[in-house]
């Protein structure tokens, strides 16, 4: 990895910033609710945007096809189980457990 | 008078401590997997302590992303931190700059969910709340570098190892569509990330993408209630 300093040092003030600042100098009823709203978008697009640029890629390419890239099926899995189950447990055993049997099977 | 508010501090952070011991041994494991020392490791959970926030950094490291894009992701994870900590600063207005320092450092969705639980309920203090608070902290550091140090003495499948993470960030994602413009944003934001990813070939099409996501679901959002004109919502789902 190249600098993992300078990521450390990124990463602490990015996050530091945000649970810091409005701590020390805002009450809740000074932040505007249309940006409270949006806020509550960003995590769903983030994990979004990981698990799509982690599924749909296979040997840095783009791949649907189930056969070759292995990820897909546990993916579709997993997203059936976190729905149903609302478990993180189960959804990560079944994950887990679907790409290490098709990692040996192919 | 000092003992029972520590006794108190610590029965208040008994569940979040299991989790945090486990996953931290994971972030650790996945960390290391992902190129970071344990040294690396246990400066960034002292120093950044936020899970999801290291998660996805192991991840992104993963892809072979860079350190912008990355910084630039973690801290869009952590504005949610913003409502939490200004709603703590009610509690804590009487207490010193380095009081206030340190607790919003220690300041994470578990610990700030009990002590906004307790103090509601009344009969707690900002000591109370700063010892929750500082012992899931210590819990995460020391998981982590416990897992970092598993991750170095056992040889991990780098694709199974990965996918752990995937799935993980999978449940999480699930779990955020509260909404049918919850769930929009999501399928907006898969669908550009891959369309990005294809065209700029580099990590910043995450960036790009969560943030043209984010408006699409809150733009959807704004149109839903112009048509309806209901109350305003505000910002309860943290009251």
């Amino acid at each position: 990895m190249t600098s993992p300093w300078l990521l450390i040092l990124g990463m602490a003030v990015v996050t530091y910033i945000p649970r810091f600042l409005p701590m020390l100098l805002l009450s809740k009823k000074e932040i505007s609710p249309s940006f409270s709203r949006w806020m509550t978008y960003i995590p769903v697009s983030i994990f979004a945007a990981l698990v799509a640029s982690d599924i749909f890629f296979w040997e840095d390419g783009f791949t649907i096809n189930p056969a070759i890239n292995i990820k897909l099926i546990p993916s579709v899995i997993v997203f059936l189980i976190a729905y149903k189950t609302k478990n993180l447990m189960w959804s990560m055993i079944f994950g887990i457990g679907g790409i290490t049997l098709l990692w040996f099977v192919f | 008078m000092f003992s029972s508010k520590m006794k108190n501090g610590v029965a208040a952070s008994m569940p979040i401590i299991a989790t945090y011991a486990v996953l931290g041994m994971a972030c650790g494991i996945v960390l290391y997997d992902a190129g970071v020392s344990v040294l690396g490791i246990s400066i960034m959970s002292v120093m950044v302590y936020a899970g999801a926030g290291q998660f996805l950094a192991a991840s992104m490291l993963v892809l072979g992303a860079a350190v912008p894009s990355v910084v630039m992701m973690v801290f869009f994870l952590n504005l949610r931190h913003v409502l939490m900590s200004a709603s703590m600063s009610t509690y804590v207005k009487e207490k010193s700059f380095g009081f206030i320092a340190l607790f919003s450092h220690v300041l994470t969705d578990e610990s700030y969910g009990i002590n906004y639980t307790k103090f509601r309920e009344g009969n707690w203090s900002p000591e109370e709340a700063m010892i929750t608070s500082v012992i899931n902290y210590s819990t995460w550091v020391i998981s982590t570098i416990v897992g970092g140090f598993i991750g170095s003495q056992i040889q991990v499948n780098t694709i199974i190892m990965n996918y752990a993470l995937i799935a993980m960030f999978l449940y999480m994602m699930v779990q955020q569509f509260i909404s049918k413009e919850h769930l929009i944003a999501g399928i907006a934001s898969i669908i550009l990330t891959v369309i990005l990813t294809i065209v700029l070939k580099h990590n910043i099409a995450l960036v790009i993408a969560t943030i043209l996501a984010s408006f699409v679901g809150y733009g959807l959002e704004v149109r839903k209630n112009r048509r309806q004109r209901p109350v305003t919502k505000g910002n309860e789902s943290y009251d």
